[in-house]
């Protein structure tokens, strides 16, 4: 199924943009982090919930964030994620891996269409 | 990766933990109204937030997919929901198990039996490389010297022999462990290596060494593996050996059945065994050879190479024969053909290959029938389920969903009755190898369950599960949306229900036919006349190869020694018949001419004083021999009935001489009536009897010893006459002729036990299908008999209705049986594949149970009320 392709192929981008979010402005719920990534990327990720709250579970699952309910500033129940060490040196590897990847792609592009 | 692991490893837990799905709802309600608060600040339309968060079931979904492993925890919890259902109604729980566990029980115990005497290989080296001489036959040494100095086609050979228990001596009593001579080269060719110390090598061959090699079971109980048995000494006939090495435990020696402990070089088996013509006559075949095919060669171009050979060595043979051109002709057809040997030296295989793999068939019957009634208990069930089938795909749970959540509880029984089953088969495989050993010792048979027998048990517990739940499910699940159609529904039901009788009984039919067929055959073998009482009458053998005392002497000892025991009537000895397969003489007859290709041979057995009046066989012409027949009177003998037909067309011997090889002419002073010997299927061989004491020939032999409760005074008989004899078997006439029968013995009880189970499942399959019948028909029968029908016309009703399925299966299985049976005529006797008795006795018999069955739930729709039946619709 397409659908499901793509969702691989976002899959990973999805797990580098939580982990740069929480990496970046600390503990958030997940309401929270998929308003940041819409905003930051002007409104073209719109992540629904089906979408994130598995990733969220995932990249808990894998050690790389912590869940916690804590009290908003509203005072509502609310689960926080937050980013761990492994979690910040995953996020390490994969940026370098995917500017790598990028400047490649760049290059190719750019230069090797000729 | 080892993220990835993390994260399975977190599923695997959080699986058997549950998540909490109310954290997880609370977190999306959150979500959801963040987003429409959101929305809303920002005036944007509410509605549309909600749709671009998506939809709260779905995510909640997808986080309990992700928190655990799907297929696992839907397996987990129908796995909880059929234990539920089981638990609720016990009875029908106990019943499924059981039935399920005697078949896979039974089925497990019979494949370990074929396994380890057909299937296995033997845990050497190439196993597929090593080709056996001549199915169990057997080679002189100086053939298998020959033969292995000329044939290129192998770079190996080795030759074995059992020698079956032999006493040897440690420290002071004397022990009996089984023993085996091996050639030198036999480890190495094999490649099994010293568990512990070394094995044999090549040069012992050539040099005789007294070393001795142990199994890992002998250096268990003997030694209890202490590695100081290495070294450790003992006596063998005065010689002393010396323990060399330990085998590995996995290998058994190349014999199934034997499991010898104590292995020695065949350059020792001279000394041992007390004659040095073991190792130097070309007429002594004792040995078991095996080769390794050498690289590029085929077994049949090694085939060639070995022909060629032999067809030398008998045609030298034939030529230095004396006997006339039919012994000629014998000794030239003499083959030796090669076979394939990866599991070891053929022995019981030869005896036991074909009866398992009937029983296999048997026993697979069994399951089927086990299955079908199984398969019937669960689609009933799954009827009386089908509102809640119904609603759960009306409310959009998948056909496969449903069936799986089916599945898992016929998966619960297998498993259950799985693991009950190889309890049973562990049980039930030991005592058949109680039974194929016959009262004799054990057959050393290794049937610790290992991974194939376990992953057999598995397969069949699981295709079973596969027969009896799976074609319920899916019947229970083809009309789940039609909204109660009850009336089609059951119908579907009643074609499944006949279907399933008419199945079972068909094959019940098979099985009580075969056990009619055995069990006739067993009675036909007990009624064969044998020539001679053989009540209170035993055989003992008796170890006398020790130097120093004549054959004769010892012999006329200890049958004073025994005759003078309290019980013992009468005491005589004879070389063979009754024990062994006699030798073979040929022989010259007063008046008779062969013809060219008529066989010259007759059996000879040397009987000492007294043997005809110990087995009770009347004399009916002439005398027997007296102690008038002395070694320096004129030679006479006494002849069979048997021997009188085919010599002298039953006219009298009486007067005529016969002679063997060489010219010395012995008169016929007697005839006896003919003894059966040892096996009840054999034709009655024309048998010359020669007194042992006129001849001073026979070595060995048997005592023969008519009493009660011999089998305590043998000891002390023998003791007193010597303190070193030992009785190597003791056994009655009775055992005799029962060990010749054994494979009748086991067919024919095995065949009775299994067409009874056979019989009882199926009596519990009609009741099934029939109660249920009945009562889902309660409405119509109370109806008619509201209408005025009569209880009897009411019981009558439900029993033709059973008649005709089971008719069906009646005309199936006799027809299947017609086809089948033929394939055991060989192991039949004294009545035909289709024996009439046999095959009405088991449509009869079915018939009459399957009826009596169907009757009791008739009598109870016979006394329905039919006020109560039309009101509890």
């Amino acid at each position: 199924m397409p659908n499901e392709q793509k969702a691989g192929v976002l899959q990973g981008t999805l797990d580098l943009m939580v982990l740069q979010t929480l990496a970046t402005l600390g503990p958030m719920h997940g309401y929270a982090i998929s308003a940041r990534i819409e905003q930051v990327s002007s409104g073209a990720i719109q992540l629904n919930m089906g979408t994130l709250y598995p990733g969220l579970l995932r990249l808990e699952q894998r050690g790389f964030i912590r869940a916690q309910w804590e009290r908003t500033e509203t005072n509502r129940r609310a689960r926080y994620y937050s980013i761990t060490a492994a979690g910040r040196r995953q996020l390490q590897t994969e940026r370098a891996e995917w500017s790598r990847m990028a400047r490649i792609m760049q290059a190719m592009l750019e230069g090797g269409a000729g | 990766m080892r993220f990835r692991l993390l994260e399975w490893w977190q599923r695997w837990r959080e699986t058997f933990r549950h998540r909490d799905a109310r954290e997880t709802e609370e977190e999306l309600r959150f979500h959801l109204e963040m987003a429409e608060l959101d929305a809303a600040r920002r005036g944007e339309d509410v509605r549309e937030a909600r749709l671009r968060a998506g939809g709260l079931t779905h995510a909640a979904e997808a986080v309990r997919d992700q928190g655990s492993i799907r297929w696992l925890s839907d397996f987990l919890r129908d796995s909880r929901h059929g234990i539920r259902l089981l638990g609720r109604s016990p009875l029908f729980t106990v019943a499924a198990i059981v039935s399920l566990a005697l078949g896979i029980g039974a089925n497990t115990a019979i494949f370990s039996l074929i396994d380890t005497v057909i299937l296995r290989t033997m845990p050497v080296q190439e196993p597929d490389r090593l080709v056996q001489f001549a199915g169990g036959r057997v080679l002189s040494y100086p053939l298998f010297r020959q033969f292995g100095q000329e044939l290129r086609c192998f770079t190996d050979m080795f030759a074995q022999s059992s020698l079956g228990r032999r006493d040897i001596v440690f420290d002071e009593e004397p022990e009996a462990v089984k023993a085996e001579v091996v050639s030198g080269n036999y480890y190495s060719v094999i490649g099994v290596s010293a568990l512990a110390g070394r094995t044999f090598d090549p040069e012992m061959d050539r040099n005789p060494t007294p070393v001795a090699v142990i199994s890992h079971a002998f250096w268990m109980r003997r030694f209890g593996l202490n590695p100081a048995a290495i070294g450790r000494t003992f006596r063998w006939n005065g010689r002393v050996f010396t323990i060399i090495g330990v085998t590995p435990p996995e290998f058994h020696g190349m014999t199934a059945g034997t499991l010898p402990e104590i292995t020695l070089p065949l350059s020792m088996a001279g000394e041992i065994l007390e004659d040095p013509a073991w190792l130097t006559s070309d007429s002594m075949s004792w040995l078991s050879v095996m080769g390794r095919l050498r690289p590029g060669y085929t077994i049949e171009r090694a085939q060639t190479e070995v022909s060629t050979i032999y067809s030398r060595v008998i045609g030298a043979q034939a030529e230095h024969s004396s006997g006339n051109e039919f012994s000629r002709q014998q000794i030239l057809a003499q083959r030796m053909p090669l076979e394939a040997s990866g599991n070891g030296f053929d022995s019981l295989r030869s005896r036991f290959a074909e009866p398992l793999r009937l029983l296999m068939g048997i026993v697979a019957l069994i399951l089927l029938i086990a299955c079908a009634n199984l398969a019937n208990l669960l689609l009933g069930r799954a009827t009386t389920r089908r509102r809640e089938i119904a609603v759960r795909l009306a409310i959009g749970a998948g056909r496969g969903r449903v069936l799986r959540q089916l599945l898992a509880e016929g998966m619960l029984l297998a498993i259950a009755a799985g693991g009950l089953g190889v309890l049973l088969a562990w049980w039930l495989s030991n005592a058949l190898v109680v039974m194929m050993s016959n009262g004799g010792e054990r057959i050393g048979l290794n049937l610790r369950p290992d991974v194939r027998i376990l992953a057999f048990a598995a397969a069949i517990s699981g295709a079973a599960c596969l027969l009896f739940s799976l074609a319920p499910a899916i019947q229970a699940t083809r009309q789940g949306l039609q909204p109660a159609l009850s009336e089609a529904r059951l119908g579907a039901r009643w074609r499944w229900g006949r279907g399933l009788i008419a199945a079972q009984v068909a094959i019940s039919v098979l099985l009580v036919i075969g056990a009619g067929l055995f069990g006739r055959t067993l009675l036909r073998l007990y009624a064969i006349e044998t020539g001679f009482h053989r009540d209170d009458v035993t055989l003992i053998s008796v170890k006398t190869d020790r130097a120093g005392v004549q054959g004769s002497t010892l012999r006329r000892q200890i049958l004073e020694s025994l005759r003078s025991m309290p019980g013992v009537a009468s005491a005589s000895f004879e070389n063979a018949a009754l024990s062994y397969k006699g030798s073979l003489y040929g022989t010259q007859v007063e008046g008779y001419t062969y013809g060219p290709n008529e066989d010259i041979h007759v059996q000879v057995n040397y009987i000492a004083e007294d043997y005809f009046g110990t087995l009770r066989t009347p004399v009916i012409l002439g005398r027997e021999f007296n102690n008038r027949d002395t070694a320096t009177q004129a030679k006479v003998v006494v002849v069979n009935e048997a021997f009188a037909r085919r010599y002298f067309q039953g006219r009298s011997p009486l007067g005529k001489w016969i002679e063997f090889k060489g010219p010395k002419r012995m008169e016929i002073v007697g005839m006896v009536k003919d003894i059966r010997p040892r096996c009840l299927r054999e034709e009655i061989p024309a048998i010359v009897y020669v007194d042992a004491v006129q001849f001073n020939r026979p070595q060995s032999g048997v005592y023969i010893v008519r009493g009660a409760g011999i089998a305590g005074i043998v000891d002390s008989a023998l003791k007193r006459v010597d303190r070193h004899l030992l009785a190597t078997d003791v056994r009655t006439l009775d055992e005799n002729l029962s060990r010749s029968i054994l494979r009748e013995r086991m067919l024919g009880t095995l065949a009775g036990l299994f067409g009874a189970l056979s019989l009882i499942l199926v009596s519990v399959g009609v009741y099934g299908v029939m109660a249920f019948q009945v009562a889902r028909r309660q409405k119509e029968i109370g109806i008619r008999m509201a209408l005025g029908a009569r209880p009897v016309q009411v019981t009558g009703m439900v029993l033709a209705e059973t008649a005709v399925p089971v008719g069906a299966g009646v005309g199936i299985g006799l027809v299947g049986a017609l086809g089948l049976t033929r394939l055991a005529e060989k192991m039949l006797y004294g009545v035909t594949p289709t024996d009439p008795v046999a095959f009405a006795g088991a449509s009869w018999l079915l018939i009459f149970l399957a009826l009596l069955a169907a009757y009791v739930p008739s009598r109870r729709a016979a006394q329905l009320s039919p006020v109560e039946t039309l009101r509890c619709e």
